[in-house]
C-alpha cells in the first residue's frame, strides 16, 4: 500500500555500464567502444529489467520519469511499468546525458532517482543533487559509493520502502576510483561528493532486540558532542573528510571542507582545505596533533582512499597512538572490518589488528582494521 | 573425586557479616542530592524502612538475620558449592576450580537473598508497596517473589533494551504478581521527559532508579527497594560467603583466587566480604577479583569520586568509581553489569587494594560461557559468566607453570533467559564495546571550572 507519496522516480540505466569489467578495462568511463570491439556485451539493462520487473510485481502505483530507448524508456516499457519520457537520449549516451536527463528528473519533482550503473554514473547523478536521494542498482566495474543496494533485487526493495516512507535517508559518500592510474595498477580513490540514500536501519546491538536504535544522525551528534569535549586539550586537530566529521566540525561552530582535509585547534579553524604540504608544515608549528577519520564509502577505508591528504608522512609524524576514529554504529556495522592503505606497509601493518572506534558519546567499539594489501583471508 | 558440596539447612547463617566494621578506611559519608551534606536517618525515611536504614549505617560486624527470612531462605540455600572437575579436565589444569552456584534460587540467581529481607522489612513497618528497578530482569524477578511471599505490591521499571529483548523475565515477575513496566516509562515525570528528548533510547538502570525513587518518593504506601549498592544489600548478600567459607572447609581448600561478575556491587561482594578479616591477618595472598564488562568499566577505568547514584540526581550522592552519573552504557547482554558506578563498600577496598577489579569484552565472556556449559552442563548468565572468563585464564597460566591453584568462581545465576544473546554471539553478531577512557579522561582534564 502506497502511504499517501506520489512514488515518482526518477529512472536511468547507463547502458554501458559494467562492460569494461568482463574485458579486464577496469572501467568503462570513455571505452563503452574499446569494450565492444574486446567482444563485451551490455548488461546494465539486464540488471535493470531485474529490479523493473520486482517493482512490476510489487506495484504499479509508481510514477517514473526517464530518458529515451536504452537509458530507461525500453526497460520501463517491458516490464509495463508506468512512465513518463522527460529526456531524449543521445545516440550514444554519456556522462552529459546522465546529467541533463537527472536535471529532467528533478525539474519534474522526482522524489528518488534510481539509476543502473557504476560508480562513474553515480558521480554524474550526484553532480546533480544532494538533496533528492539517489539509489543505485549495482552494475558497474566499480561500486565504492554507498549508494548501491547490494543487488537489483535489494534495490527494488529499498524503493519500495522508501515510496512507503518505511525508510530512512542518509548521507554518503561518492567515491570513485582514477581509471586511468588504476589501468596502470595504482588504485587511487577520490571522494567526489556526498549523497543522500534511502537505507534500511540496523539496530545497534543485534537483530534480535526488538527497540529500534537511535537515528544514525543522533549518533553523529553525539559524536560530535564527545569530540567537542576531548578536543579541548590544545592539540591541532586534522579532520578528515565525510558527514560523521563534518558533524564535528559543525558542532565547533567551524565551517569545514566536506570533502577535504580541515585543521582545528581550540575550537578555531587553522587550516582549511589543507593539501599534504600544508599538514606537513604545520606539525613543524604545533606541539601536539591528532587526526579524527572515519570509514570512507562502501568498503571501510580509513586512510589511503578519500583522504590522500592525510599521507603515511603526516601519519608517521603525528604517530599512530594518536589517530582517532570515529563512526556512527550503524555504518560501522555494515562493515566486516576497516582498511588502510597509506602506501606505506611500515604505517599500514602498525595500524592493523583491533583499533577503538568512537561510536557515540562517550562509547566505542572494537573494530578490526586490515592493510588493504593484506585483507582477511589473504 | 568428590564434585558437591553440600551443607545442611540448620547451616544457613543466623547473622549476616558488615565488613564496614573491619574496613582499614571508614566509608565516606553518603550526601544529600539536593544539599550536599551528610545523609541523615530521617532523609532516608522517604524511601526506606527504619530497619534497613540502620543497617545501612551500622558498623556492628554480625547482624541477626530474622527466622522468617531464614524460613524462605530454605527454599534454596544453602546452594552447592561444585568442583568443576570436568572444566578442569578441558583445560587441562593442575589448578582445582570451584563454583557457587546462586541459580538454584526460585529466580535464577542471587537477588532473593536481599529482596526477601527487604520486602520483610518492609511489610513489617507496613508498607503495601515496593518501586524497583531492573536491569537483567534478574532483581525485578527476586523483588517480585519476595513481595509475593509477604503479600505486597510490587512496581518494577525494567531497562527497555532487557524489557524488549527478554520478554519471559516480565511473564515471571507478573506471574509472581508484579507490575512490569519498560524504562523509561510515561508513569513518573523523569521517564516522561526522557522519553521527550530520547524516545528510542535502551535506558539504563541510572534512569530506571530515578523513576522507582520517584514512584516510591510521591506514594506515602511505596518505598523503593535497590537490588545492589547500598551497603545493606551487599550485608544481606553475605549469606553466600558465610556458607562458602564454611564449604571450603569440607574441601580441605583454601581459595587463591576469588572470581565474581560486578555491576553495581552485589553477588561478589556478598561472596568474598567475609574472607576480607582472613586476607588482613593470615591470608595476604588471597586474591578478589571483581569481573566488570569493558563497556561499563567503573572500577578499572572510573574516577573514585562523589557522584550521583542515579541519572537524575534523585539518589544520594555517593563516593564510588564512576563513569559519571550521565553515562548510558551501550546496550550489551549482561544488562545486570551497566551500572555507571559501583558499591561504596567495595569501591573503598578496590581503593585500599584489598580487591582487584578486571574489564571483559562481550565475545571472550561468551566463549568462556560456552566452554563452561559443554564441561559444567550449566548455561550461565551473560553477567555470571564474566566471572569464567578470567578463571579460564587463571587456569591456563597453571598449565604453563604447574601451579596448583585453587580457583573460585561465583556462579550468580542461569542464563535460560538470555538464550537470545547465545543466540547472537553464535551468530557472530555479538559487538565488542570499548569505554573510550584515554578520550574521556582528555575531555574531562579541560572541563570549564563552574
Amino acid at each position: 500500500m502506497m502511504a499517501g507519496r506520489a512514488g515518482k522516480i526518477g529512472f536511468l540505466i547507463n547502458p554501458v555500464a559494467g562492460m569494461g569489467g568482463a574485458v579486464g578495462l577496469k572501467g568503462t568511463d570513455g571505452l563503452a567502444e574499446e569494450a565492444r570491439a574486446r567482444g563485451a556485451k551490455p548488461q546494465a539493462a539486464e540488471r535493470a529489467r531485474t529490479c523493473l520487473s520486482k517493482l512490476a510485481r510489487e506495484s504499479k502505483s509508481l510514477l517514473f520519469f526517464t530518458a529515451s530507448g536504452e537509458m530507461g524508456e525500453r526497460a520501463l516499457h517491458e516490464c509495463d511499468l508506468h512512465y513518463e519520457g522527460v529526456y531524449e537520449a543521445s545516440e550514444e549516451s554519456s556522462s552529459i546525458d546522465t546529467k541533463a536527463a537527472c536535471q529532467a528528473f528533478l525539474e519534474k519533482g522526482a522524489d528518488l532517482i534510481l539509476f543502473c550503473g557504476g560508480d562513474g554514473t553515480a558521480r554524474d547523478v550526484a553532480s546533480k543533487t544532494d538533496q533528492v536521494p539517489i539509489l543505485g542498482i549495482p552494475a558497474g566495474v566499480k561500486m565504492h559509493s554507498g549508494v548501491f543496494a547490494v543487488s537489483p533485487e535489494a534495490a527494488a526493495e529499498l524503493t519500495l520502502g522508501f515510496v512507503r516512507g518505511e525508510l530512512k535517508v542518509r548521507d554518503t559518500e561518492i567515491v570513485d576510483v582514477d581509471e586511468d592510474l588504476y589501468r596502470s595498477g595504482v588504485l587511487q580513490t577520490r571522494l567526489y561528493a556526498v549523497a543522500k540514500t534511502p537505507y534500511l536501519p540496523v539496530l545497534v546491538q543485534d537483530r534480535k532486540r526488538i527497540y529500534s536504535s537511535s537515528s544514525e544522525e543522533e549518533f553523529k551528534d553525539q559524536i560530535a558532542l564527545f569530540a567537542g569535549e576531548f578536543m579541548r586539550d590544545g592539540s591541532a586537530y586534522i579532520i578528515g573528510a565525510g558527514t560523521t566529521t563534518g558533524r564535528i566540525a559543525e558542532h565547533l561552530g567551524v565551517e569545514k571542507t566536506l570533502l577535504g582535509v580541515d585543521v582545528v585547534q581550540n575550537g578555531l579553524l587553522i587550516l582549511k582545505d589543507a593539501a599534504e604540504k600544508d599538514l606537513l608544515d604545520l606539525l613543524d608549528r604545533v606541539k601536539s596533533a591528532k587526526i579524527i577519520i572515519s570509514p570512507i564509502g562502501a568498503q571501510g577505508f580509513i586512510l589511503g582512499r578519500g583522504s590522500q591528504q592525510i599521507s603515511a608522512a603526516v601519519i608517521r609524524r603525528v604517530g599512530t597512538e594518536n589517530l582517532i576514529i570515529v563512526s556512527t554504529p550503524h555504518k560501522l556495522a555494515e562493515l566486516s572490518y576497516l582498511l588502510v592503505d597509506t602506501g606505506d606497509p611500515e604505517i599500514d601493518r602498525s595500524l592493523s589488528g583491533k583499533r577503538q572506534v568512537v561510536t557515540g558519546y562517550r562509547i566505542a567499539q572494537r573494530k578490526d582494521v586490515f592493510a588493504a594489501s593484506m585483507p582477511p583471508g589473504s | 573425586m568428590k564434585i558437591k558440596y553440600l551443607l545442611d539447612e540448620e547451616e544457613i547463617p543466623k547473622k549476616w557479616y558488615n565488613v564496614a566494621a573491619d574496613m582499614p578506611t571508614p566509608l565516606d559519608a553518603p550526601l544529600h542530592p539536593g544539599t550536599l551534606k551528610p545523609l541523615t536517618a530521617e532523609d532516608m525515611e522517604m524511601i526506606f524502612p527504619k530497619a534497613l536504614i540502620r543497617q545501612e549505617m551500622s558498623t556492628d560486624r554480625w547482624i541477626d538475620i530474622p527466622e522468617e527470612v531464614r524460613d524462605i531462605y530454605r527454599l534454596w540455600r544453602p546452594t552447592p558449592l561444585f568442583r568443576a572437575a570436568a572444566l578442569e579436565k578441558a583445560l587441562k589444569t593442575p589448578a582445582k576450580i570451584y563454583y557457587k552456584y546462586e541459580g538454584v534460587s526460585p529466580a535464577g540467581s542471587h537477588k532473593p537473598n536481599t529482596a526477601v529481607p527487604q520486602a520483610y522489612y518492609n511489610m513489617k513497618e507496613g508498607m503495601e508497596r515496593l518501586a524497583t528497578e531492573t536491569g537483567a530482569g534478574q532483581w525485578g524477578s527476586a523483588l517480585s517473589l519476595a513481595t509475593c511471599l509477604f503479600d505486597m505490591k510490587c512496581t518494577v521499571y525494567m531497562v527497555r533494551s532487557s524489557f524488549d529483548s527478554k520478554p519471559y523475565r516480565k511473564s515471571a515477575m507478573r506471574v509472581w504478581g508484579a507490575e512490569c513496566l519498560a524504562s523509561p516509562s510515561d508513569r513518573t515525570n523523569y521517564g516522561r521527559q526522557v522519553l521527550a528528548k530520547m524516545p528510542d533510547t535502551p535506558g539504563s538502570l541510572g534512569i530506571a532508579i530515578s523513576e522507582a525513587v520517584e514512584d516510591a518518593a510521591s506514594h506515602d504506601n511505596t518505598n523503593y527497594a535497590l537490588g545492589s549498592v547500598l551497603n545493606h544489600v551487599l550485608l544481606h548478600q553475605t549469606v553466600e560467603g558465610l556458607e562458602l567459607k564454611k564449604q571450603f572447609k569440607m574441601t580441605d581448600d583454601y581459595p587463591d583466587i576469588m572470581f565474581g561478575c560486578c555491576g553495581g556491587g552485589s553477588n561478589f561482594p556478598g561472596m568474598v566480604f567475609p574472607f576480607i578479616p582472613d586476607k588482613m591477618k593470615d591470608k595476604k595472598d588471597l586474591r578478589m577479583v571483581a569481573c566488570e564488562p569493558s563497556a561499563c568499566p567503573s572500577l578499572t577505568k572510573g574516577l573514585y569520586a562523589y557522584d550521583f547514584g542515579d541519572t537524575a540526581g534523585m539518589a544520594p550522592v555517593i563516593k564510588m568509581y564512576t563513569l559519571g552519573h550521565d553515562f548510558i552504557p551501550p546496550g550489551i547482554h549482561a544488562g545486570g553489569l551497566r551500572y555507571h558506578g559501583d558499591a561504596p563498600l567495595l569501591c573503598n577496598l578496590v581503593h585500599d587494594g584489598l580487591i582487584e577489579a578486571v574489564a571483559l569484552q562481550q565475545n571472550e565472556v561468551f566463549e568462556a560461557a560456552t566452554l563452561f556449559a559443554r564441561t559444567e552442563g550449566i548455561i550461565p548468565a551473560p553477567e555470571a559468566a564474566h566471572a569464567i572468563k578470567p578463571a579460564i585464564e587463571e587456569a591456563r597460566r597453571c598449565s604453563k607453570t604447574g601451579e596448583e591453584k585453587i580457583i573460585f568462581i561465583s556462579l550468580t545465576g542461569h542464563g535460560h533467559f538470555d538464550l537470545a544473546a547465545y543466540d547472537a554471539y553464535n551468530d557472530g553478531k555479538l559487538i565488542d564495546y570499548e569505554y573510550p577512557a584515554d578520550l574521556v579522561k582528555q575531555s574531562l582534564a579541560k572541563l570549564p571550572q563552574v
